[in-house]
């Protein structure tokens, strides 16, 4: 394992309930990577993602995520952990009831940030990243679904975080603003945040070619190898 | 031909933009509302329940302690004995702590009162009063029960001057039996509405919070810690607690006020039961705040903690 591994997973089986969906996942993302998880609807995807963040737990194998070993992960810690990840959803699962700066206020202040000036200068460098400064103010049913997701994405920025999991995030767009989406992870990951992207979408991974990691059969092919 | 002004046509999107964003704002805002008003009035309708519950307990310790201080032991005294004396045996039981009151009898009031009952003169008839002096006690409502009365009546014997200790076992026996039933029926009744209760609130509430477990759910995934999750629900919960509270004070307070204004005979409010009122008032709050802060904080524990596939599953 490189030192600029941020992911790493060693014969590791992923369960969706009791079934097992995918087994001996091995491979390893390194700093700066931009990734596909590719794979048809049920093939274990998302529950590979949901392992890494830990909302199921790991059933058998090894796996690190920014320096944290899944396995032995408490539940104390697990806030922690979720701080170095960066998590993008295919419904944006944004807070409805408030504004998109509030949306972010509340992720910083949730995350231990004190100073409402420091706050208010990250929140609103996150969103110059992601081209909406304007739209701080909006209520995010106020926004189209790319710019949502633009604003999950500048969300999953704000800690700074050493990897990006994206779980389809362009599942609900149209194929202009998926573009526009894929484009922004990977300037993301350019800057030197792993980004895995799972999706079913090949018109996104043909425009941005890079490594693709592929769910068949119940196991992972790595175009690296 | 009516010409369409495009500055008209804007002002009526903007306008209908606004209007329907404002009617949104608002509906979403009359469902938070409902759903507070939902709890608070639950929590409002089980406190003056058991406010009212206290009360009869309370009230029923007065009757049953009232009834208790009726049974009078009766001790005969030595005839021989002067009224000096027979006032410093008064003053000796007076300072026993089993004692409510104590009066003296002489063996002509025993006589006068007999002689009313039956009506007639026998102490003409007999030429002479048979009847002795006597001291009456009532005893304080923690000693009027058998036990306690035996181990009186033993010392009471020891003592020369008293000729005879009279009293009612078997009324004794019968009203401790009574009271104790009834006291374990409305205790029994008070447990069953007190955890019927509980139960009712912390369903309100995990309802409330139910609908909102994916707001839960977005905060628990974006690395925020337990307690910074369960915060604004568990200070939303004292809140409505606090206002249950007060209000379940105000409608007890009124209908205790209303049935001693309408029997008077109850004597429900005396000036001791003022303090008793307060403490009810505290306990009535403070049991406003418990229930709200333990039930949000397990609901929104129960829902930080499950999947994002187990809250689907829900």
């Amino acid at each position: 394992m490189s030192t600029d591994a941020i992911i790493n997973l060693n014969k590791v089986s992923v369960f969706q309930k009791h079934n097992l969906v995918l087994s001996n996942v091995s491979f390893t993302i390194n700093k700066g990577e931009l990734v596909y998880l590719v794979g048809e609807t049920g093939s274990g995807k998302s529950s590979l993602l949901k392992m890494l963040y830990v909302d199921v737990p790991l059933a058998q194998g090894e796996a690190t995520i920014a320096g944290y070993d899944i396995a032995k992960v408490k539940r104390k810690q697990i806030p922690l952990l979720r701080r170095k990840l960066g998590i993008v959803f295919q419904d944006f699962q944004l807070l409805y009831d408030r504004s998109v700066n509030e949306n972010l206020y509340f992720v910083l202040k949730a995350t231990g940030w004190k100073n409402k000036k420091e706050i208010q200068d990250r929140a609103s460098e996150v969103l110059d990243k992601v081209g909406l400064v304007t739209k701080g103010h909006k209520m995010p049913h106020e926004l189209s679904g790319g710019e949502q997701q633009r604003v999950a994405i500048a969300r999953a920025l704000l800690n700074k975080p050493e990897v990006i999991l994206a779980d389809e995030p362009t599942g609900n767009l149209d194929p202009k603003t998926s573009e526009g989406i894929i484009r922004l992870l990977k300037e993301i990951s350019e800057t030197g945040t792993a980004v895995l992207i799972a999706t079913h979408d090949r018109i996104v991974t043909e425009l941005f070619p890079s490594r693709t990691l592929t769910c068949v059969q119940g196991e992972i092919q790595d175009s690296l190898q | 031909m009516h010409v369409v002004n495009p500055i008209e046509v804007r002002i009526a999107l903007l306008y209908s933009i606004f209007y329907f964003r404002g009617m949104a704002d608002v509906s979403v805002r009359r469902r938070f509302q409902s759903s507070n008003i939902t709890i608070v009035i639950s929590i409002a309708l089980v406190l003056i329940m058991l406010g009212l519950l206290t009360v009869l307990i309370l009230k029923a310790k007065t009757v049953s302690d009232h009834v208790k201080e009726n049974i009078v032991i009766t001790l005969f005294l030595d005839p021989a004995l002067k009224d000096t004396e027979i006032l410093a045996l008064q003053k000796s039981i007076d300072v026993e702590p089993w004692r409510k009151a104590t009066a003296f009898v002489t063996k002509e009031e025993a006589a006068k009162s007999l002689q009313q009952e039956l009506g007639e003169d026998f102490i003409k008839t007999l030429g002479y009063n048979p009847l002795s002096s006597s001291i009456e006690i009532s005893l304080r409502a923690e000693y009027a029960n058998n036990d306690s009365i035996a181990w009186i009546e033993r010392q009471l014997r020891e003592d020369s001057r008293i000729e005879d200790v009279i009293y009612q076992k078997d009324m004794v026996g019968a009203v401790n039996e009574r009271l104790g039933s009834i006291s374990l029926v409305i205790l029994v009744f008070s447990g069953a509405l007190l955890f019927v209760a509980v139960g009712l609130i912390f369903n309100t509430i995990r309802l409330a919070i139910y609908s909102q477990r994916f707001l839960i759910r977005t905060m628990n995934l974006v690395g925020a810690t337990q307690a910074f999750i369960r915060r604004p629900f568990v200070l939303k919960g004292i809140r409505n607690g606090i206002v249950g509270a007060f209000l379940a004070i105000g409608i007890t307070v009124g209908i205790v006020l209303i049935i001693d204004k309408n029997f008077r005979e109850l004597k429900l409010i005396q000036l001791a039961d003022v303090e008793t009122l307060g403490i009810l008032c505290l306990f009535q709050i403070l049991l406003g705040i418990l229930i709200t802060w333990i039930s949000s904080a397990l609901a929104v524990r129960k829902f930080a903690l499950q999947s994002t596939d187990a809250l689907y599953m829900n």
